[in-house]
């Protein structure tokens, strides 16, 4: 087990160094390089050309890239281009907005999800299940900042029920009402598009297991169905479900980008795209590393926790299932 | 050599010498239908998937008639009749904002994103399949290398990595096409390197290599068409996620640019106007959403028709029905 897990971490160490060197060239590959962003009307050669040397950007690119390194291990994420704001600066306070966000909605399609599959696997093609069908049809071809821009319309203008946009309302910044309030329609739509995923995993995984011999089993024992379901099936049918949620996670990071941006939420996923209109290239650097970081450790805690929960499982092992 | 063959053949039974005898010989079977007969059989049986086919090809009929089918430009502005309610004089769904038709902005939309759909799916499935080809086939570090590259594009969001590529080189529509496909061949990649890990041990392959077939003749001829079914229920599925991209990223801002118009873009301008044509946004989504219904269901009806484990899809409960209704057995 430590073995493997050493050797995962060492893997992921790996792709994440990949990822800074694929991200850098990338942005070195464009054309004009990220100097371009300086090239302003007015702006003279030699303007440039200071502001270029100031900004490290006329080094040769291995040392730009070893710098930039090297900035990142101390914490330093680099500075704007524009106004010379430091990136962590900008970033950090839309983490958290995004975290809030996107952790409520998680949150709550996930208490709604597994229920729901759990009942509608007890109860194949009946009404609940054909619902549940139907909404996951609807949330995999749903554009979601459609359904974002229609509940809006309907809620905000027409109803003038719930705030339009935005996190706070001007002058009630910190009122946990008033966040709840803007929450509610941003949550509605992110939810709709996990559960429409959710749903259908847990009941695909439920109904799988209790096909297996050992719930005839515990069924011809005499056990109540109640404790069939719960006791024998659900805690293997949570593996698979664990697994996909914890894949899952860089759409939690990334889905939010529209979301965001259609609700004017101040997350990271609307700073990207901001940042990436505006040509911010450290910006999108550190975005794109975070999300990265995010998504690998999700993939190891998936693994981690598909070991606690399933003792069968035996990672690294020779014989055993390897994730 | 059965013995029908033999009786058959006028040749041989002149050489054994013997007459024909009078034997009754049955009439050969109807030969069974090929693979790809049957699946197109129980597709058709499907009506979801039937459904979804007859939709795209209308809307496939819409983009390449749109010049046909309506008279109007779809970038002409024209401020006198601007903000014109649906239905109003020719106008079949009004005008938007600048007088410019949304009928027909709806139906050259339609071009762009089917365009994108199957240029996106076309090209990642030709760009997965050789990388998972290469991969699965050779293994060891050739596979390593390709591995660790699915890694890293798989652990940036695709709609980050999307937006990053746009953003660095600008969104030209054949460029967009090429990001696209570029960010969502990983998918294809792993199914064809994990169907190659299977099939490389099988014995016909081994017999193909006993007698000198060449390792792209393997590749080519052996392989790939062992992994044909999935590779194409993949393609299929992808059209409709490439589709939902393009809308998204023009939707942003990052993808088709402003004289073409596409239905992530025209959302984008409704939002600005929702407080004075609110129905605005509605054509556009619906638009896109039953565009990426309709393939997913062609898609899941390939998947079912060409999965020879899954006989016709019947809920249990209409099963039932049909068998108390005209089964005469009891059970």
């Amino acid at each position: 087990m430590t073995e493997y897990l050493i050797r995962r971490l060492l893997q992921s160490l790996l792709v994440l160094f990949l990822i800074t060197v694929v991200t850098f060239a990338l942005i070195h590959a464009a054309p004009g390089g990220p100097m371009q962003i300086f090239l302003a009307p007015g702006l003279s050669q030699e303007a440039a050309k200071i502001q270029a040397h100031n900004m490290g950007l006329d080094q040769p690119l291995p040392i730009q890239y070893l710098r930039w390194l090297g900035g990142l291990l101390r914490g330093d994420l680099g500075y704007t281009f524009k106004n010379h704001l430091p990136v962590g600066e900008i970033l950090w306070p839309t983490v958290w907005n995004t975290m809030v966000l996107m952790g409520t909605a998680w949150f709550l399609s996930l208490l709604v999800a597994i229920p729901w599959g759990i009942y509608n696997s007890t109860r194949e093609y009946g009404f609940s299940d054909q619902l549940a069908s139907i909404l996951s049809y609807l949330g995999f071809a749903m554009p979601t900042f459609w359904f974002g821009i229609i509940l809006q319309e309907f809620f905000a203008l027409k109803l003038n029920l719930l705030p339009l946009s935005d996190m706070w309302t001007m002058g009630r910044e910190g009122e946990i009402g008033d966040l709840i309030l803007h929450l509610i329609l941003p949550v509605t739509v992110l939810t709709l598009g996990f559960l429409a995923a959710y749903v259908k995993y847990s009941r695909s995984s439920m109904l799988e297991v209790l096909q297996q011999d050992y719930i005839r089993t515990a069924r011809a024992k005499g056990l109540r169905e109640r404790r069939v379901i719960f006791r024998h099936a659900l805690r293997n049918a949570l593996i698979p479900i664990i697994t996909i949620i914890g894949l899952d996670l860089p759409y939690l990071v990334a889905g939010a980008a529209l979301t965001e941006s259609v609700f004017n939420w101040p997350g990271m996923g609307r700073l990207f795209v901001d940042m990436a209109v505006a040509r911010e290239y450290s910006v999108l650097m550190a975005i794109t590393l975070i999300t990265a970081v995010i998504v690998i450790i999700g993939n190891l805690l998936a693994d981690i926790l598909y070991v606690l929960v399933d003792p069968r499982v035996q990672l690294g092992r020779k014989g055993g299932q390897s994730a | 050599m059965s013995d029908v063959q033999l009786r058959e053949n006028p040749d041989v039974q002149q050489r054994v010498g013997r007459a024909p005898k009078k034997t009754h010989i049955p009439p050969a079977e109807k030969r069974p239908p090929g693979l790809w007969a049957a699946a197109w059989k129980k597709f058709m049986r499907n009506p979801f998937a039937v459904v979804g086919l007859i939709v795209l090809l209308c809307f496939i009929f819409a983009a390449l008639f749109a010049k046909w089918i309506t008279p109007f430009d779809p970038n002409r502005i024209d401020m006198l009749n601007a903000n014109l309610p649906p239905g109003s004089g020719e106008h079949l769904l009004g005008t938007d904002e600048l007088g410019r038709d949304i009928f027909a902005r709806l139906l050259y939309s339609s071009q762009v994103s089917l365009l994108v759909g199957f240029g996106v799916a076309l090209v990642s499935v030709v760009i997965g399949t050789l990388i998972g080809a290469v991969s699965g086939y050779f293994g060891g570090w050739v596979d390593a290398c390709c591995m660790r590259l699915v890694d890293v594009m798989n652990s940036i969001p695709l709609l980050f990595l999307n937006i990053l590529i746009l953003a660095i080189f600008g969104s030209e529509f054949i460029y967009m096409i090429l990001i696209l496909a570029f960010t969502s061949w990983m998918g294809v990649a792993r199914l064809v390197r994990g169907t190659f890990l299977q099939l490389r041990e099988m014995q016909y392959v081994e017999a193909a290599r006993a007698i000198g077939v060449s390792d792209w003749g393997i590749i080519t001829r052996h392989l790939i068409r062992n992994a044909t079914a999935p590779i194409i229920v993949n393609a299929t599925l992808m059209v409709g996620t490439a589709i939902l991209s393009e809308s998204a990223l023009s939707y942003l801002g990052l993808g088709v640019q402003a004289p073409q118009t596409s239905w992530g873009l025209m959302l984008s301008n409704a939002q600005e106007f929702m407080l004075i044509d609110p129905l605005q946004a509605l054509y556009p989504g619906l638009c896109i959403l039953i565009v990426v219904l309709a393939v997913n269901f062609i898609g899941d009806g390939v998947r079912d028709a060409l999965d020879p484990r899954k006989k016709m899809t019947i809920p249990p409960r209409r099963l039932a029905k049909w068998r108390s209704a005209y089964s005469k057995s009891k059970i």
